[in-house]
């Protein structure tokens, strides 16, 4: 896939870039508003990030931008503006999703994934992953073509784990992204552990391969090309 | 005491007392005139009596007149004295009046004589009621005339006073209204009102001041500690760790998730303060509470927290996103403050939801709860939870109330 990265602060920049930078992935990125505009105009993407403050003008102008070229570029706004007017003018204008800063990493490649998801495979709501397929609009899990029964949360970390294949995923960023952000609840991340027991559990009675390895306590890693 | 009251007790004091002086000297001069009258009728009377007494060398008749009496009577030679006096006045039989009476002498063919011409004073002395019972009439019309005009005066006068307290008392910082301008043509009160507009402005400006400095401190630490997180998220892809330096990198995340969950707070309570969440949605309670707590099913399972509720239908009309972070504030108390094998109550009404809690046995301190970063000794959260509650809470006029009754700490949201 293609990505444009338009995010002014060269470290998130940079981590994002690294992130994102695996086999059959380019990333590009921009800086500035204008350098942002530039690169618009000239290529199309996948999916663009989007930081909505940049210097020398307003990222929601280049969504404007975008929208009125009709350009189907998927775009998700990445702001430190947590208001919920922003969200919606973003959203309105056709952003993709809206994602606020500080974010883990694992979670914006989650949402980008969903979002070219969408894009690519319209109508198309089959995720697969070797011998795993996911319907996304049923909501069901199946191995080898055997249906197996997922819970609500289990799915979902599925579906996190197969967006962010190869990387390390912190277990911070798993209770983010299955309780939200709201969860406060310290160091306890014993309920995470009793899910992925379960994940590897039903993967693996299945016939599937044991795709998820713990990472040095610090969290889990979904293996597997 | 009111100004009204202290201003009447002391008008009228000062009134009473100045009439009763003016009545009293009144009264003292009109005796005074009214006496010098009678004296000199009785000098006339004198008067006529040596007049007659000179031509006929003898004392005149004595003669009944209706309101003067003269008599005559022998004396030593020069015993008397000439004066004016007070005597009674006979009027018939038995019966005596005030009267005023003159003594006096004259010597008639060598005899010595004492005149006594007394004057009734029955007539001046009804003359001297009917001044004073005039007076007194006047001196209390014109108490009631004073207390009424005091209190429309007054009442009219100090309108301004009154609007601009009323605009006082009105007055919210929080709150974008102005303290409006009173019309009135005082002076001191065009001064009170500028003086208050001026103060109020000076303190909105300033908490506007500080409130932009905690919003834009919070905006500024957004994006370092969205660095951060980035590079530990970068990091922790290299690999090959050493199991000190994997547990540093856990306490590094944590640190960084507390510290981005406590800026969060931070801004939140910035935006609520100003106002600045008011999208307005029908909101079913009871959805969003059951909801929830399927959400949050594994953190009660961790704990082995037992969970009753008893949930009737409430629609409430608020913003989802505020309301969804009251009801998670209050839910994630209620699990964080309670002991393995505790259980929760969560009971929602018509009128009210009451989330109860096991937990420690002492009640919290019910004034300390709601300030910003107080915190029991024993909790791990930002301590801006329960503030950002309440601030939620009276952003949409409820009350969140708290009480302990062993063995349940109860929070109450009352709609």
């Amino acid at each position: 896939m293609k990505l444009l990265i338009i995010e002014d602060e060269e470290g998130l920049r940079e981590s994002i870039e690294e992130y994102f930078n695996e086999a059959g992935n380019i990333c590009e990125t921009a800086a500035t508003y204008p350098a942002a505009i530039t690169k618009i105009e000239m290529y199309r993407y996948d999916c663009i990030l989007l930081d909505i403050t940049l210097p020398g003008g307003n990222g929601i102008n280049i969504l404007k931008r975008l929208k009125s070229n009709n350009h189907t570029d998927g775009v998700l706004i990445i702001s430190a503006k947590n208001s919920l007017d922003d969200r919606l003018e973003g959203l309105d204008l056709g952003a993709d999703d809206y994602l606020v800063k500080p974010f883990h990493l694992s979670e914006l490649k989650a949402r980008v994934s969903a979002i070219i998801r969408r894009k690519m495979y319209n109508g198309n709501n089959l995720l697969v992953f070797n011998e795993i397929s996911i319907d996304l609009q049923a909501k069901t899990v199946s191995v080898h073509n055997k249906s197996l029964k997922f819970t609500r949360k289990e799915l979902a970390l599925l579906i996190y784990f197969i967006a962010n294949k190869g990387k390390v995923v912190s277990k911070n960023a798993i209770a983010e992204h299955l309780w939200g952000d709201g969860i406060d609840l310290a160091d306890n991340f014993d309920f995470i552990y009793s899910h992925i027991k379960n994940i590897r559990k039903k993967l693996v009675e299945a016939g599937a391969n044991d795709y998820i390895q713990a990472a040095y306590g610090m969290g889990y890693k979904f293996t597997g090309q | 005491m009111k100004l009204l009251t202290l201003y009447n007790r002391v008008n009228i004091i000062t009134t009473v007392i100045v009439m009763l002086i003016t009545g009293i000297i009144y009264y003292q001069a009109i005796s005074w005139i009214l006496n010098d009258q009678n004296d000199k009728a009785l000098k006339v009377e004198e008067d006529e009596v040596f007049d007659y007494v000179n031509l006929n060398k003898q004392l005149p008749q004595v003669f009944e007149s209706k309101d003067q009496q003269i008599s005559f009577t022998e004396a030593a030679p020069n015993s008397i004295k000439r004066e004016f006096i007070n005597t009674d006045y006979k009027k018939e039989k038995n019966e005596y009046e005030s009267g005023r009476g003159l003594i006096s002498s004259v010597t008639v063919n060598g005899k010595y004589y004492k005149i006594l011409i007394v004057e009734s004073k029955v007539e001046t002395e009804d003359l001297i009621q009917i001044i004073f019972g005039i007076t007194i009439g006047v001196i209390l019309f014109l108490l009631l005339v004073l207390l009424i005009a005091n209190r429309l005066i007054l009442n009219r006068l100090w309108q301004p006073f009154y609007a601009i307290l009323k605009e006082i008392k009105l007055f919210n910082i929080t709150d974008n209204r102005e303290i409006a301008q009173t019309t009135t043509s005082i002076d001191e009160f065009v001064e009170l009102n500028q003086a208050a507009t001026a103060m109020t402005g000076r303190a909105r400006h300033d908490y506007k001041d500080l409130k932009t400095f905690t919003e834009n401190a919070s905006h500024e630490l957004l994006t370092p500690i969205a660095v951060i997180n980035s590079k530990l998220d970068t990091l922790i892809q290299t690999e090959n760790f050493s199991d000190r330096q994997s547990k540093i990198l856990t306490d590094l995340y944590s640190a960084v998730a507390r510290l981005s969950r406590l800026n969060q707070s931070l801004l939140l309570l910035v935006k609520i303060e100003n106002r600045l969440l008011t999208d307005q949605h029908s909101i079913n309670l009871r959805l969003l509470i059951e909801e929830m707590l399927i959400q949050l099913e594994d953190i009660f399972n961790d704990k082995k927290i037992t969970i009753t509720t008893g949930l009737t239908d409430k629609e409430i009309l608020a913003s989802p996103y505020l309301i969804e972070i009251l009801l998670n504030n209050l839910i994630i108390n209620a699990v964080r403050h309670n002991y393995n094998g505790g259980n929760i109550n969560i009971q929602l009404t018509a009128e009210s939801l009451v989330i109860a809690n096991t937990g420690a046995t002492v009640a919290l301190p019910d004034d300390k709860i709601y300030t910003r970063f107080h915190k029991s000794s024993s909790s791990d959260g930002s301590g801006l939870g329960l503030t950002i509650s309440k601030q939620i809470c009276e952003n949409f006029g409820f009350a969140l109330n708290y009480k302990y009754q062993s063995p349940h700490h109860y929070f109450t949201v009352k709609f």
